[in-house]
């Protein structure tokens, strides 16, 4: 398992330096920003009646560092607060920054995950079959949907959509993520979540959907011209064995697509949710960027950056499992 | 078939049998049409013996390797004759389920060392379990201790070997274990391509040793696939030359190689400073072989090739006829004794 | 840019450079979609170049006609001021493609240099650029550039580019490095050190030319990426809804001005998607074309 830990220690390191790069981001911006928010948020309380050692800690709850510091004092406050994941207030609602954050990510995450597992299973078998078939007319049409649909972006895609089956031919919601009319947990309140959520995962799967088709149709390509399966035939192994020995070779590189694939989607998720007005953590970002509510801004930034982060881990941990070469590299000699 | 036969695998051959090839050509669809890559061959393997088959790269004779398993790969295909088989008949009409059964446990094909034969994601035990459920073993236990005692024999770790990937394994204990692989289900023809190839000298003397020992103890049919004639001299009994398609020469061993009667026999031997002794005397052969495009239609496939070049060799195919020990197809060996002998029965002219 | 021939490839030699054109034309001839794309192409070239000197400024408005249908006078209609839709579309293909093209000139600069750098040098500076360029690849960048938005607004298409360019080398400098460590095992560098060739000459001139082909491909996918990055940008409507560009016409129809819940007003959201389609479609095909001049073993099939 040493080699498995080193792995892991990597990606971990890794992680750290993107998350400081992002603070560090955060922090410039936040500092340059025109109007110097924090330091108009220390004015504006001076001026209702706070002393100045009550309006310095009232500003330094909401923005995590003091307004009235050094610029590296402010700094290392600021990183050091968010390290704790202690993330501060909205200046808009003046909530505490992780809940908004964790009400938004619901929004996200849910759909995000359904529409790219729907599209990774869908890519997937297409994918195969269009490998199988590569040399005739239908697996040839596969292979071109699937690279015309690359090349569309996820906002086409939507808007496509939701002119097609929002306006055009009006079956299904465009707004919103359920019928705030409903009591939270009744059977309509749940079958309108459903009902609302299908333009958007139909989105999310139908624009990552191209990318795997491709990838797994030029994996298995590369699997079926291996030696190892022409050896399996010859050796009579039965169809079903030969099929999952295939299908697990293929997929091994999908992992990769797919951890590479996770910051586009999310950076999709911005877009899917703006067109659908969906409250996830792409529209808060969004709304948060409008309000100048920085302290949501950077929660959102970083929440982000550490789900990238994240996914990435968790995709290489399923590869090193998967892949015998990787997982016991270093055990032996 | 138990595998308590494939234990005490009878002695001296006398049960094992014989491959008989009859007329067999296969085609590859190219786009300049269905050109032959395997032409009319004849040939027996008899049965308790090692028939080594020699050629250059584009010779065929790994299609004709694979035309034994009935599993020429597309584009190519048979378009006729038969591979009979004792105890099993025609191979070639077999298909499915029947045709799947016979590969593995019939029949074994040991690739080539420098490809890499096993799943990369499992390890050699668990590619073991799996070719037994492939072939309705019952007693999987029973299977497992037969490989490992294969293993022991060609000097490896069984448990060791089963547990590891391929990864794991250096190129002559692949070799070895695809051996096994081929054996373990009792397989009494085995199939051997460029069984040798890619390993280093002593690897080379150690898988070949494996062979012929491993052949003799069971009694097997074996046919090994080589352009080493080396290696065909220190394992085989028969020895088959292809070119072009087409078998140019073939007999036991020792005739074929102490006193080569074709051409391109000839030049082969020539080539290789460790059958002739003297590196000075080591002369390549010039030219090309010929690929699927540039096989003649008419004539002799070697006449480019070849110093004893006469006008009827342009025309008319030679076919295999007797001289002494061994069959030869070439003019010139024919003119230079009128009365080497009659056409074999298997030798007819198609022409 | 116009007929695919990449800048890297020029030899010195005219007939090599005759026989080049004469193997371009060939492919383009075996397709026609591919004469389509570089057709559509140089129409975009020209429509961003020439186009928005036909129109007079402001663009004239038809203050009777507010978001006419298609008719012959306005192909696409108008929109909320009466201004012609198809005239907002030529007037800003401008800031698209100029963007465009100077992201994909800073993309393959920035990812050709460090990794033609990172795969020639090695050790531990490669080790070093590789983090950097894995940092590059993962860090997500439209949240990045929605952020830096609030303190500058990217106006001119030099600001867009070089962000985007900024954002986008990684993985074009990886490819390149991979490329690079082939050919050095290739013997490629070597040979050439034997030889007593300067480090610019074994660079420029041994290295460069047998990845040129592939960047040559790269900077056109990367014009694509870059096409659809700040048109989205734009389209998300954070940044001030100015000037004139694709991205601004599809905000404001799909925010502003509810093409997507009135049918009628449709036509102004889909004119400036159905430019950039035709775009995507061109360079993609254009692409398709380079791919088999640089690879000639597909021109077999």
């Amino acid at each position: 398992m040493k080699g498995f830990a080193r792995r892991l220690a990597g990606q971990l390191a890794r992680g750290l330096v993107m998350v400081w790069v992002v603070l560090t981001f955060t922090f410039v911006i936040i500092s340059i920003m025109p109007g110097d928010p924090v330091r108009a948020e220390y004015e504006n309380l001076l001026q209702q009646g706070y002393s100045p050692e009550q309006a310095e800690a009232q500003a330094a709850m909401l923005h995590r560092f003091r307004p009235t510091g050094s610029v590296f004092e402010q700094y290392v406050d600021y990183v050091g607060s968010l390290l704790r994941f202690d993330l501060g207030q909205s200046l808009y609602s003046r909530v505490d920054v992780a809940t908004v954050l964790a009400d938004a990510a619901k929004w996200t995450v849910i759909p995000v995950l359904l529409g790219t597992v729907l599209s990774f299973g869908l890519g997937v078998v297409v994918g195969v079959y269009a490998a199988i078939k590569r040399s005739s007319k239908l697996g040839d049409m596969l292979t071109m949907s699937g690279s015309l649909l690359r090349g569309i972006p996820d906002f086409v895609v939507g808007l496509l959509l939701a002119s097609i089956f929002a306006t055009l031919w009006p079956i299904l919601p465009r707004q919103g993520a359920v019928n705030i009319l409903y009591e939270p947990w009744t059977v309509e309140y749940v079958l309108s979540l459903g009902y609302h959520a299908i333009l958007p995962v139909a989105t999310y799967t139908i624009s990552a959907y191209g990318g795997f088709i491709l990838a797994m149709k030029s994996s298995v390509v590369t699997v079926l011209g291996d030696d190892f399966i022409l050896a399996a035939e010859l050796r009579g192994m039965k169809r079903s064995i030969i099929f999952r020995y295939i299908a697990r070779n293929a997929i091994l590189p999908l992992f990769t697509v797919f951890a590479l694939s996770v910051a586009a989607v999310f950076s999709g998720a911005i877009f899917i949710e703006r067109i659908f007005n969906y409250p996830g953590l792409g529209m808060l970002l969004i709304d948060s960027i409008g309000r100048r509510d920085i302290t949501v801004m950077a929660g959102a930034l970083l929440l982000i950056t550490v789900a990238v982060i994240i996914a990435n881990i968790v995709a290489d941990l399923f590869y090193s499992v998967i892949d015998p070469r990787i997982r016991r590299a270093g055990d032996r000699v | 078939m138990t595998l308590a036969t494939a234990a005490h695998a009878p002695e001296g051959g006398t049960t094992a049998p014989a491959v008989r090839i009859r007329d067999l050509t296969v085609v590859y669809k190219t786009p300049a049409g269905e050109l032959p890559a395997v032409s009319e061959i004849d040939m027996d393997l008899p049965a308790g013996t090692i028939t080594g088959l020699v050629g250059e790269s584009g010779s065929g004779k790994s299609t004709l390797a694979l035309s034994l398993l009935n599993a020429v790969q597309p584009p190519g295909r048979i378009s006729s004759g038969t591979v009979e088989i004792d105890g099993l008949g025609d191979v070639v009409p077999l298909q499915g389920d029947k045709l799947r059964r016979v590969r593995g446990g019939q029949i074994g094909y040991v690739f080539q060392a420098a490809q890499n034969s096993l799943n990369p994601l499992k390890t050699v035990g668990k590619q073991l379990l799996d070719l037994g459920r492939s072939h309705d073993v019952d007693d999987l236990r029973a299977l497992v201790s037969e490989a490992k005692e294969l293993l022991g024999r060609m000097g490896l770790d069984g448990a060791r070997v089963l547990d590891s990937y391929q990864h794991e394994l250096s190129g002559g204990m692949r070799q070895r274990v695809g051996i096994m692989l081929a054996l373990v289900l009792n397989a009494h023809v085995v199939v051997l391509d460029e069984p040798t190839t890619a390993l280093d000298m002593i690897t080379q003397a150690n898988i070949l040793e494996i062979i012929r020992n491993i052949h003799a103890e069971r009694g097997l049919t074996t046919l090994v696939i080589t352009h080493d004639i080396g290696v065909v001299a220190e394992v085989a009994d028969q020895l088959a030359v292809m070119y072009g398609g087409r078998i140019v020469e073939r007999g036991p061993v020792r005739s074929v190689l102490g006193e080569p009667r074709h051409p391109y026999t000839q030049g082969l031997i020539r080539a290789i400073p460790r059958l002739t002794g003297d590196i000075d005397q080591a002369r390549a052969l010039p030219g090309r072989p010929p690929t699927l495009g540039t096989i003649p239609e008419r004539g002799c496939v070697f006449r480019d090739r070849c110093e004893l070049r006469m006008s009827v060799c342009d025309t008319v195919e030679p076919v295999l006829e007797r001289h002494a020990d061994q069959l030869v197809a070439c003019h010139a060996v024919a003119g230079q004794e009128p009365d080497g002998g009659a056409p074999t029965d298997d030798g007819q002219e198609q022409t | 840019m116009t007929s695919g021939a990449p800048t890297g490839l020029s030899t010195t030699r005219g007939d090599l450079r005759r026989n080049f054109w004469r193997g371009v034309w060939r492919v383009l001839r075996r397709k026609p979609s591919r004469l389509l794309g570089v057709a559509l192409m140089l129409m975009f070239v020209v429509m961003a170049t020439a186009g928005p000197m036909l129109y007079q400024r402001p663009l004239p408005r038809d203050p009777d006609n507010f978001f006419a249908p298609p008719s012959l006078q306005h192909p696409f209609g108008t929109d909320f001021q009466g201004v012609d839709v198809l005239s907002l579309v030529v007037v800003g293909s401008r800031y698209v493609l100029l963007t465009a093209f100077i992201t994909a000139v800073i993309t393959v600069v920035l990812g050709t240099g460090i990794g033609l750098f990172a795969g020639f040098r090695r050790g531990r500076l490669d080790a070093v650029l590789m983090r950097i360029t894995d940092i590059n690849l993962t860090i997500p960048g439209l949240p990045i550039l929605l952020v830096l938005s609030t303190v500058w607004q990217f106006a001119s298409p030099w600001e867009m580019g070089l962000v985007l360019g900024l954002l986008g080398w990684g993985a074009l400098a990886r490819a390149v490095r991979s490329q690079t460590l082939s050919l050095r095992e290739r013997g490629f560098i070597e040979a050439a050190r034997g030889l007593g060739l300067s480090t610019p000459h074994i660079v420029f001139r041994e290295l460069l030319p047998p990845i040129a082909p592939y960047i040559a491909m790269n900077l056109l996918m990367s014009l694509i990426l870059a096409v659809w990055a700040q048109v989205g940008l734009f389209f998300l409507g954070v940044m001030p809804v100015i000037g004139e560009n694709w991205g601004v016409m599809l905000n404001r129809a799909v925010f502003d001005f509810g093409a997507m819940t009135t049918a009628a007003r449709l036509p102004y959201m889909l004119a400036p998607l159905l430019a950039l389609l035709l775009l995507t479609v061109a360079i993609v095909l254009v692409v398709d074309a380079m791919d088999e001049v640089f690879n000639p073993r597909l021109r077999e099939e």
